[in-house]
């Protein structure tokens, strides 16, 4: 089968071709197209067929777009909160897990089971649980302490301060049984022997965890961290469903929405039918990431000596 | 002299010891059985009371009539706790005294595992419990608590409203459907069967594509195979987020706005799928196509008779997995939903719509909620292998 001749080459690009025509036109294109409608301005009754053409507008106005640049930064608290928290519980998770215990596997796919169901329905859930005076929270709050609590009053997702927090925390209890089937693979793959010998050296279990079970589930986390940016970047549904972008603050003159992340502004965008200024910051964002992935590539992966998605 | 009061030390050490070891296990058996008895009972209740709903034919007094069999029994949900509470005690005790003196500590040790972890998995359920409850919770009777006790959160007088409304099979709905067509089509059971068809197909047609182009990728020889494989892997890096605007104006200028053909072609090409399917062919040995070629076998009775059987249980998963993902593909269905029409509302985009329209109605919208949830709960229950293996796929491979 070593000799490449003209025939397998058609054969080969018969299987491939159903594949190669969707990835080309959807997937290729796009990028492309994306960058050429970034220099058309907005119809005013959301029709597709007459843009303006604007040059380098939709670029200026990304410079100096206040509510663009604090939903990147809304976007990356939205990151430090949640990709830290995310692992930390997976990894928990794992660690308790990771014993010989009966119903291992029942407890092993009730964590995991959240994660298969609909991110919106999710959302909604959490906003009633969150909700002041009706929400479960607040009802519990209520018995636990008074009327007058911060759960029943205002609710976290009512307050700029603690919503984006309830988003994440949130999140987190959805997703925390993904990582923590990646790190329950990982640790199991370690041999106890490497720990026994620790044993002899007199380690305490603390420095068998820093020194060994760390470093030896670093790809694993190294995947979570990629997986947690590109993810972050992508947020919009657990926004649209629990918060709306809001509760709005007012700083420097500026309404801003507290947990309004790019993916949900860019969207705010689309849907007002400013079609232009949302192919030009759907750009900006592409490079961002590029930017991003570049650097992870450079410094994770340098410390690791390998890479983790091959 | 010394040495006598050494013993007297040690003996009086393992004493306070073995005093806290036995405190420390009564505090446990106490958090056990609350715990045990709760969720026991909430769990028993629960099966009662949707029994209770279910049975009640619809009528104006069917709350009362339901609440009414509840009551009666009462006994039977309230037993069944106690007693398996009692049993579960019964065993750890035993269970602990007869570990000897100097294990007990581990076997502390382990209770206290099993505690946290059950709390882990009441706080990561909790929501989707609550949400059941409240489904069945007849309405304007959301906000009513037990005042005494906040975790008896299953309802004493369940109904079935709630589903026969989003479903518009009750009698208000009904009275309407020879007027309005469009609006009776509205309701959940469509949208369930939109998010089913749109999810089986796109699960059908990626799975196919993914498989070929993977066999291509794996066993077959194709100039720069290589960089286009590459190619595909550095378009994973780009957030979906991106492609919105573009996509979104392509499916437009197609003409496709609002069909269900929206909904998925522009996901048909996986390139996860691809990946994850290559690396599982990798691993089939070339000798078992050469013998196939040999036995005279043609291009595509190779791909079917031999790479397809025995990669099934990978393409399973991608199926199952790419199922999910247009099941929950909400940003993108929103924006090619035609909202006028209702065989393009899939079950999210229902489910945004009709949060809006019913903000204060909680019963409506988890009952709502329960269409997307229960199926995908119960899909899990029965193919969790294939889900859990898939989903780490990518990952731990190294």
């Amino acid at each position: 089968m070593a000799i490449t001749s003209s025939k397998d080459t058609a054969i080969s690009f018969g299987f491939l071709s159903p594949f190669l025509l969707f990835f080309g036109v959807f997937l290729i294109f796009p990028i492309f197209y994306s960058f050429y409608l970034s220099f058309f301005g907005s119809p005013t009754d959301y029709s597709l067929a007459n843009l303006d053409f604007v040059g380098l507008a939709n670029y200026f106005r990304i410079a100096t777009d206040m509510q663009f640049w604090w939903s990147l930064g809304v976007t990356a608290l939205y990151g430090l909160m949640s990709i830290p928290l995310g692992i930390s519980a997976s990894l928990a998770l794992a660690l308790l897990l990771d014993n010989k215990l009966f119903g291992k596997s029942f407890f092993r796919s009730a964590f995991f089971l959240p994660n298969v169901l609909d991110m919106l329905v999710v959302g909604v859930i959490w906003t009633l649980i969150y909700a002041p005076k009706f929400g479960a929270l607040a009802q519990i709050t209520t018995w636990l302490f008074s009327d007058d609590n911060f759960f029943n009053t205002t609710g976290l997702l009512g307050s700029p301060m603690t919503a984006l927090l309830a988003v994440v925390i949130a999140m987190v209890l959805k997703g925390a049984g993904f990582g923590m089937v990646l790190f329950l693979a990982a640790l199991q793959n370690i041999p106890e022997a490497v720990y026994e010998a620790a044993d002899i050296d007199g380690a305490t279990e603390w420095q068998k965890f820093k020194h060994i079970t760390v470093p030896l589930l670093r790809p694993i986390i190294t995947f979570m961290v990629i997986t947690g940016v590109i993810g972050s970047l992508n947020a919009f549904t657990e926004i649209y469903a629990m918060t709306s972008g809001g509760p709005q603050v007012v700083i420097g003159g500026e309404t801003v929405g507290s947990t309004s992340v790019a993916g949900y502004y860019l969207f705010k965008q689309f849907d007002a039918g400013n079609y232009g200024y949302a192919a030009a910051i759907s750009y900006m964002l592409l490079i961002i990431t590029l930017g991003i992935t570049w650097l992870q590539q450079r410094f994770l992966n340098r410390e690791d000596g390998k890479e983790v998605r091959k | 002299m010394s040495s006598d009061n050494a013993n007297i030390l040690e003996h009086h050490d393992r004493h306070t010891v073995k005093a806290q070891r036995v405190a420390l296990f009564i505090i446990l058996v106490g958090i056990m059985i609350s715990l045990s008895y709760v969720i026991s009972n909430q769990l028993f209740k629960f099966a009662v009371m949707a029994f209770s709903a279910y049975v009640t034919p619809e009528s104006e007094k069917a709350v009362a009539e339901a609440g009414q069999l509840m009551q009666s029994m009462t006994v039977v949900y309230n037993g069944l706790a106690v007693v398996l509470t009692i049993v579960l005690t019964i065993f750890v005790v035993r269970k602990f005294l007869a570990t000897e003196h100097v294990n007990r500590m581990a076997f502390i040790r382990r209770m206290t595992l099993y505690l946290a972890l059950t709390i882990g998995v009441v706080v990561v359920l909790f929501p989707f419990f609550w949400m059941l409850c409240t489904a069945f919770k007849p309405s304007g009777q959301e906000l009513v608590i037990s005042k005494t006790n906040p975790f008896d959160i299953v309802p004493s007088e369940p109904t079935l409203d709630n589903f026969r409304r989003v479903l518009k099979v009750d009698a208000a709905s009904k009275s309407m459907a020879s007027v309005d067509a469009i609006e009776q089509k509205k309701n959940f059971g469509t949208y369930f069967l939109n998010s089913l068809l749109v999810a089986t197909t796109a699960a059908f047609l990626v799975t196919f594509f993914a498989a070929m182009g993977a066999y291509v990728f794996s066993k077959k020889q194709l100039p720069y195979k290589q960089q286009i494989f590459m190619l595909l892997l550095a378009t994973m890096m780009i957030p979906g987020m991106m492609f919105m605007v573009p996509q979104f104006f392509m499916v437009c200028k197609m003409g496709l706005f609002g069909t269900k053909w929206a909904m998925f072609l522009p996901h048909l090409a996986s390139v996860f799928g691809i990946f994850m399917l290559k690396q599982f062919m990798d691993t089939i040995p070339d000798s078992l196509l050469e013998a196939a070629q040999i036995d005279g076998a043609s291009e595509w009775q190779v791909f079917t008779v031999v790479i397809v059987p025995l990669a099934l249980p990978i393409i399973m998963t991608l199926f199952l997995l790419t199922f999910l993902f247009h099941w929950s593909n909400f940003l993108w269905q929103l924006i090619v939903t035609n909202f006028e029409n209702p065989l393009s509302i899939t079950l999210p985009v229902g489910l945004a719509l009709f949060r809006g329209q019913y903000t204060s109605e909680l019963g409506l919208i988890m009952s709502a909620s329960c269409f997307s949830i229960v199926p995908i709960a119960v899909l899990f229950l029965f193919a969790q292998r294939y889900f859990i293996a898939g989903m780490t796929q990518g990952a731990v491979k190294e």
